[in-house]
């Protein structure tokens, strides 16, 4: 835990909703992760995970407390920087839907690099195809590919830019067990090989025990942060916190 | 069923209202037309029956036959007075003179302008015959006295004892005013000036001195009008018509109303063409609209709704917005009505006004035709949400299967376009006039439209190519995305453009038809006209005295003169009343070259009482070849018989079907006034500078003519082309706006189904500003799209539509600038199509359009 901390959030609230009905997503929440680690966000359905991650990734904005990326205070920014900031620093694998159906695999991939105006690097975009496994699928649109190759597409784009974070939502709720191994590997990899930093909501310990460590919600608040251990350690910590 | 359809229109408001817009403007055109033109019907009926109050029975100059220019019927002597006079039962009979003049207001201009209402000189009428009704001073009493109508003096801020200039054939002249009258209860006669003078000094200054142009017939006590009408026939010749007061008053009104008819159906063609192009946007909104219930149709059917209840339900959709709108529409057209109004007034024509009369012929027909559009466009989307299978549509990512016609879809809209063209080249081909020309030719028009719309899904991709390329190399992936969005669909992008086609085809058509014209013109007095100067009445079609021809060859500078006149005749065994002009044979070379097509300038020396030339296209139609006779009945009741002793080509109708000399135009049609002078310039005389000098002499005497110098003259001959053109434009526009809400509307519902790719889009970086982009150029490539397609149709309806007029000197002319100016203008209506769709779409809650579904 002595790596420095490249996303951190001091006592986050998300409320939804108003009066009677008001619903607290996120009920003080301050937690950090380390740059270069690959973190685990768990915990029941309903717990808060993916709005934790859409605050922290700047796609929402807490009712209270405040979240600091890469010595950013996410607070401060407009609409404009933060829109910025998710195409120069984060990278997104969302659950379902992650590819624009008009464009191909590549043109998906190198989507956040057009965005910005900026030419793919043709070495390291060579090489992301070659790793995720779709070197011979480059031109195929997304409704010609299968589920796992769409998410394996969709961790590309997340690693192209060599973002700060990457934000992974669920990345294999819809998958295969052997797809989503796929992508699980690739992940780890990210970490690993390329030094990212990777924020992965999950629900499912098989998942969870790949990443270094696990951050675990409940009812909007953080009951328990440790290091990952093996699936079936992550079943029993479930077990208790629930 | 129904109410489920009407609360997902409810949850639809924009997409319903912009549909519905569609039928409501094309309806209020409707209801504009009939309401216009009804008022002014009604006003003319009061008008002409408040001026032939007291009359019990008429007798006017019968029309032998119409023409076109609905000149009026030569005056008859006065001698028929005395002979009325006679008849037992009429009691008191006296003539009248109502024709044509000129008032002058305190400018020295002509009221209304050259082309508003018209000026009027009336003889005053004794009682009971008179309408005026006197609210100041009395009618006139001396020949240097007139009464002026109070709608005119009010305007003109004239008064018992004012000095006036009023002028018929001669010079204009001054006269004081004695009386300011008003017709019964109307202040003036529909915004005409009418000037009123001793019956003596009328026909003096009218030309008919001892002529009239009416007698009015008071009938004895108990005489029936009716009955004193065959007598007083009887009593005279037959180149008279009499009738009843109330008949005349009726004739009077309808040959008024028959000129406005026109007007009516040019209107109802545009109201036609908005809502043909309104159709294409409700058939749009439909077709997407079921595509996006696909899941809550296939929902009902699973839970047992069956094909029928589903066809019903989206029917049931388009007969309550059909009917809605065409409500609206109709509320609109009673404000539209006044804005028409002021459109013609615009152009130079002011239509009488009061308050607007709204038949129920006009409800009737605005409530019908706009339902049965929006049910007829809707049918085929109805037709295929019932095939949409039950459970099916539930899946993810389910369409709705194809129909058998689909597939078949551009072969059938390429026969549909041939049919389209063979319609329009049997209507333009055939000998005959009227219906068998138009029928055809609008039906292939409207097939041709129908078959491009269906043929063009198959250009969408190389259009859009075309034109997004440069997009895409300009702005990147908001190009690209714009480009692959706008392709996605091509049926859909093909019928929304579709819409913009039809009114770009149109006014590319008409710009292309008019740059012709003017080419046409141009050249024809570039080829013939030798004259430097030319002299003729301001308004351009009406005559002019002789005597002002005449005052401007006095002018230093000028040299010889030719008079060229114009009258009609009805030619036994031809259809038709061609106009015949006059000509001096002996001068008109020297300013004007025939372009002979069998004969000389010597057959021109040849012509006398006894034969005349023809035009080449007139002769080849009526079958009248040189050396054949043509017997004539002039507009005077007159016959005679021309042998045809040559041809020429009538190069945008210079001159009429039919020339003769003048002498022979007195003779048979008693026309002598002239239609216009030419005049040849001495050696080394400036022609601004004659033309100066002319124009000073004629604006003391004739204020309704004016001199040109021949460039001049150019640009008057062609300067009603611009203003109805202008006229199309505006018209043309209503079914632009329709197509550019249709552009609109199909970018709300694609929004509305990308909502979750926009999410996505914005997640991983992309501005507001980008997102907006990617719509925006969407909407101009369809736009543009719709806009290529419709020039291409416009340059082909021009040369289909010209070739007909070749034979009569009509070039084609192809205003490249305007074509780009239009391809640009639609462009970047577009860009304003866009703006409220793309404000939408950048304002999408990112994380909610990720979880949408
Ligand atoms: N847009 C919203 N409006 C109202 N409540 C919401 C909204 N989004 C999430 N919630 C509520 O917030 C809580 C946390 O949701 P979420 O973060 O999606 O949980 P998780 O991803 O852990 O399943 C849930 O009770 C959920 O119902
Ligand atoms: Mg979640």
């Amino acid at each position: 835990m002595n790596a420095p901390l490249i996303v951190s959030a001091v006592d986050l609230h998300r409320r939804y909703g108003e009066g009677d009905a008001a619903v607290d997503a996120l009920d003080g929440v301050t937690v950090g992760f380390p740059k270069g680690r690959f973190t685990a966000i768990m915990g029941p359905s309903g717990s808060g995970k993916s709005t934790l991650m859409h605050i922290l990734a700047g796609l929402d904005r807490p009712t209270g407390g405040s979240v600091v990326v890469d010595d950013v205070e996410l607070g401060g920014l407009d609409d404009k920087k933060l829109t910025q900031l998710r195409r120069d620093k984060f990278g997104f694998i969302f659950q379902f839907f992650n590819l624009l159906p008009v464009l191909t695999a590549e043109e998906n991939i190198t989507l956040p690099l057009k965005i910005a105006g900026k030419k793919p690097e043709k070495a390291w975009l060579d090489e992301l195809i070659e790793a995720v496994g779709l070197s011979d699928r480059r031109s195929h649109r997304p409704s010609q590919l299968s589920g796992g190759q769409q998410q394996r597409v969709a961790v590309a784009r997340a690693l192209l830019t060599k973002p700060a974070v990457v934000f992974a939502d669920e990345p294999t709720g819809n998958l295969d067990s052997k797809a989503g191994d796929e992508v699980l590997q690739m992940l780890r990899r990210a970490a690993d090989e390329y030094g990212q930093t990777v924020i992965m909501v999950t629900h499912d310990p098989h998942a969870a025990s790949i990443a270094d460590h696990i951050v675990v919600l409940v009812d909007g608040q953080v009951v328990r942060e440790t290091p990952a251990g093996e699936a079936d350690e992550v079943v029993e910590l479930m077990k208790a916190v629930a | 069923m129904l109410a489920v359809s009407l609360k997902g229109m409810a949850g639809r408001k924009l997409r319903t209202v912009l549909t519905a817009l569609a039928v409501v403007l094309g309806v209020a055109l409707i209801a504009g037309t009939y309401i216009l033109t009804d008022t002014i019907d009604r006003q003319f009926d009061q008008i002409f029956a408040q001026v032939r109050q007291g009359v019990d029975v008429s007798v006017t100059p019968k029309k032998l036959f119409n023409s076109d220019n609905n000149a009026n019927p030569p005056a008859f002597p006065a001698s028929y007075v005395s002979q009325v006079q006679q008849v037992p039962g009429v009691q008191k009979a006296a003539g009248g003179i109502f024709d044509n003049g000129v008032i002058l207001d305190n400018k020295g201009k002509k009221i209304g302008g050259s082309n508003g209402a018209p000026n009027f000189i009336s003889s005053d009428a004794p009682a009971p015959f008179n309408p005026f009704h006197y609210v100041a001073g009395h009618g006139p009493t001396a020949p240097n006295q007139i009464s002026i109508d109070k709608y005119t003096a009010d305007k003109q801020h004239w008064h018992v004892g004012s000095t006036v200039r009023v002028g018929g054939r001669g010079p204009a002249e001054p006269y004081t005013v004695v009386g300011i009258a008003k017709f019964g209860k109307l202040n003036g006669l529909a915004g005409a000036a009418i000037a009123v003078m001793t019956l003596d000094q009328a026909q003096k200054v009218t030309n008919k001195v001892g002529k009239l142009d009416g007698i009015d017939i008071k009938a004895a006590p108990g005489i029936k009008p009716e009955a004193l009408v065959g007598r007083v026939q009887q009593a005279l010749p037959n180149t008279v018509t009499v009738r009843t007061g109330a008949e005349q008053a009726a004739k009077d009104a309808s040959d008024t109303k028959s000129g406005l008819g026109f007007i009516k159906t040019l209107l109802l063609v545009f109201a036609g063409v908005a809502l043909f192009v309104g159709a294409f946007m409700i058939f749009n909104s439909f077709s997407i609209t079921i595509a996006q219930r696909t899941r809550e149709l296939s929902m009902l059917r699973t839970v047992g709704a069956s094909r029928r209840q589903v066809l019903g339900s989206v029917l049931g959709e388009a007969v309550v917005m059909g009917f809605s709108a065409s409500v609206i529409g109709l509320g609109l057209g009673i404000v539209l009505a006044k804005g028409l109004k002021a459109l013609f007034k615009a152009v130079g024509a002011d239509l009488p006004g009061g308050s607007a009369v709204v038949e129920s012929r006009t409800i009737i027909v605005s409530l019908i035709v706009g339902t049965l559009v929006t049910v007829i466009a809707s049918l085929s989307p109805a037709l295929r949400a019932t095939r949409i299978q039950p459970i099916e549509g539930v899946r993810e990512g389910a369409v709705i299967p194809r129909t058998r016609f689909s597939k078949i879809k551009t072969p059938f809209g390429a026969v549909t376009l041939g049919l389209g063209v063979a319609l329009m080249c049997l209507g333009l081909l055939t000998n005959s006039t009227g219906s068998a020309v138009w029928l055809p030719l609008l039906f292939g028009t409207v097939l041709v439209f129908i078959g491009a719309a269906m043929f063009s899904s198959k250009l969408v991709r190389p259009i859009a190519s075309l034109v997004g390329r440069p997009m895409e190399s300009l702005r990147g992936v908001s190009g690209q995305l714009a480009r692959e969005n706008a392709t996605r669909n091509t049926a859909r992008t093909a019928s929304t453009a579709a819409a913009l086609m039809v009114g770009l085809a149109l006014v590319s058509g008409v710009t292309i038809f008019a740059a012709g014209i003017k080419k046409s013109v141009n050249s024809a007095i570039d080829n013939s006209v030798k004259a430097g100067l030319v002299v003729e009445n301001k308004d351009g079609w009406s005559s002019i005295p002789q005597s002002a021809g005449k005052s401007v060859a006095q002018v230093p500078g000028v040299g010889n003169s030719s008079e060229i006149r114009l009258s009609q005749a009805k030619v036994a065994g031809v259809s038709g009343t061609p106009d015949v002009s006059g000509v001096n044979p002996v001068t008109l070379p020297s300013v004007y070259q025939l372009d002979w097509k069998k004969g000389s300038n010597a057959t021109l020396s040849r012509l006398d009482g006894n034969n005349a030339i023809v035009s080449e296209s007139w002769s080849k139609s009526k079958h009248r070849k040189v050396g054949q006779q043509i017997s004539i009945t002039t507009q005077s009741g007159n016959h005679a018989t021309y042998t045809i002793i040559g041809t020429y080509k009538n190069n945008v109708h210079f001159l009429g079907d039919i020339a003769v000399t003048n002498t022979t135009l007195a003779r048979d049609f008693k026309v002598t006034d002239d239609q216009f002078v030419m005049y040849g310039l001495k050696p080394g005389a400036n022609p601004d500078q004659v033309k100066a000098q002319a124009s000073k002499v004629l604006a003391a005497q004739y204020p309704n003519a004016e001199a040109d110098t021949k460039s001049g003259f150019k640009k008057t001959q062609t300067e009603w082309i611009n203003q109805i053109s202008a006229f199309f434009y505006v018209l043309l526009s209503l079914a632009v706006i329709v197509s550019l809400f249709g552009i609109v509307n199909t970018l709300v519902l694609a929004i509305y189904e990308r909502t979750r790719e926009l999410g996505l889009l914005r997640a991983v970086g992309m501005s507001k500003r980008q997102v907006k982009r990617i719509v925006r150029y969407e909407s101009v490539i369809t736009a543009l799209i719709g806009a290529i397609l419709g020039t291409v149709l416009g340059v082909f309806f021009a040369v289909i539509v010209s070739r007909p007029l070749a034979g009569e000197g009509f070039q084609l002319s192809f205003p490249v600038g305007t074509l780009v100016i239009l391809l640009i203008l639609a462009g970047l209506a577009g860009v304003l199509a866009a703006i409220t769709p793309a404000r939408r779409a950048s304002k999408l809650n990112v994380l909610e359009a990720l979880a949408y579904e």
